[in-house]
């Protein structure tokens, strides 16, 4: 019943006892209106985001809603945003080198609330300073990337504060600390 | 593509985003000996009582009871007994040209193994048609160690 062809070439002789899955999801989305402006202005280097008319929340990338009041918000309730703020807090990561980790030497994802009238981003990278540096209250402003080199392509409905084509990252102005008293209803 | 929004024509885009997760998995002591087999290009089924299971199972369905890691080889030609057409094979079939999906009754075996059936056409697919293995040359202990079923007579 069994007859092995000269051509096989089998892994090993040992038993089988473990086995490998790899599993992969591909998700397309249609960008909406919102966030295709939100990528428009990221190239021009500018941040914009919506804010409700109601409870003045500023959402940042723009939702096309408020989910708290659950009103729609479109191109008149759009602002621009400063591209400094300060960290709230921050989180350290030492990288372990799982699937798809691309980073070797630990780093900082830091929330920063944009200076007035606000705007959270979340898990923003705080760059040219030693990690021991970074503290709640820093001021740090935007470093983009040179204009030609930016890309938004990845930036879809769901990708949040993810900002990295066109981001650097954070890094220091060297003004004084904001205090913690001024943002820390806002700690993400 | 485009949408109006507010007098303003805004030309839409899509973006692709693809999530991995590379698992591996445990495979315990019924599943272990069957994907051995299939590197060995053996197809083992368990006693469960009178009967045959192929795949094999850990427990008898009938009652729920454990059972004894008692294999027997069966195979590797059966009989079709259900099938299922796929005229558009997506990037995650194991075919990438219209196949069967099918229950397929290996010979010694009381129990059916869903497994593809490349007939070449719809028409050449039939409940009661004899199939057998076709074997990869590179076989890893996997389900797919048997690359599909074919007609018998087709050549293996």
């Amino acid at each position: 019943m069994t007859d092995t062809a000269d051509t096989d070439t089998v892994q090993g002789d040992e038993p089988v006892t473990m086995m490998e899955y790899f599993m992969s999801l591909r998700y397309s989305d249609v960008v909406s209106p919102p966030v295709m402006r939100f990528r428009d202005a990221l190239l021009e280097g500018r941040l914009i985001a919506q804010q409700c008319p109601i409870c003045k929340l500023v959402y940042v990338p723009p939702k096309g809603y408020c989910p708290i009041d659950t009103i729609e918000l479109d191109e008149r309730n759009e602002i621009q945003l400063a591209d400094r703020g300060t960290v709230t807090n921050f989180t350290v990561v030492t990288p372990v080198q799982y699937y798809g980790q691309k980073e070797t030497e630990p780093f900082v994802r830091a929330s920063i609330l944009l200076d007035p009238p606000g705007g959270m981003l979340i898990l923003q990278d705080v760059v040219d300073v030693p990690i021991d540096e970074v503290r709640p209250g820093m001021r740090v402003e935007a470093v983009w990337a040179p204009k030609d080199e930016r890309d938004v392509d990845e930036i879809g409905n769901r990708s949040g504060s993810a900002l990295d084509g066109s981001l650097r990252g954070f890094r220091p102005t060297g003004e004084p600390d904001t205090p913690a008293d001024a943002f820390s209803d806002k700690v993400w | 593509m485009q949408c109006v929004l507010l007098g303003v024509v805004t030309e839409l885009r899509a973006t692709t985003h693809t999530i991995e997760f590379p698992y591996t998995r445990t495979l315990g002591p019924v599943i272990g000996p069957f994907l051995t087999g299939l590197r060995d290009r053996r197809i083992l089924g368990i006693r469960a009582g009178d009967r045959v299971l192929v795949p094999p199972l850990e427990y008898d369905p009938e009652n729920g009871n454990s059972l004894e890691p008692d294999f027997v080889e069966v195979g590797p030609a059966g009989t079709v007994t259900s099938w299922a057409w796929i005229s558009k094979p997506t990037r995650k079939h194991p075919l990438d040209r219209p196949f069967a999906f099918a229950l397929i009754k290996l010979d010694g075996a009381d129990t059916a193994l869903v497994h593809a059936v490349d007939t070449g056409s719809m028409d050449a697919v039939h409940t009661g048609l004899r199939v057998t293995a076709r074997w990869r040359d590179e076989r890893k202990g996997r389900i797919d160690d048997i690359e599909c079923f074919v007609p018998e007579g087709d050549g293996t």
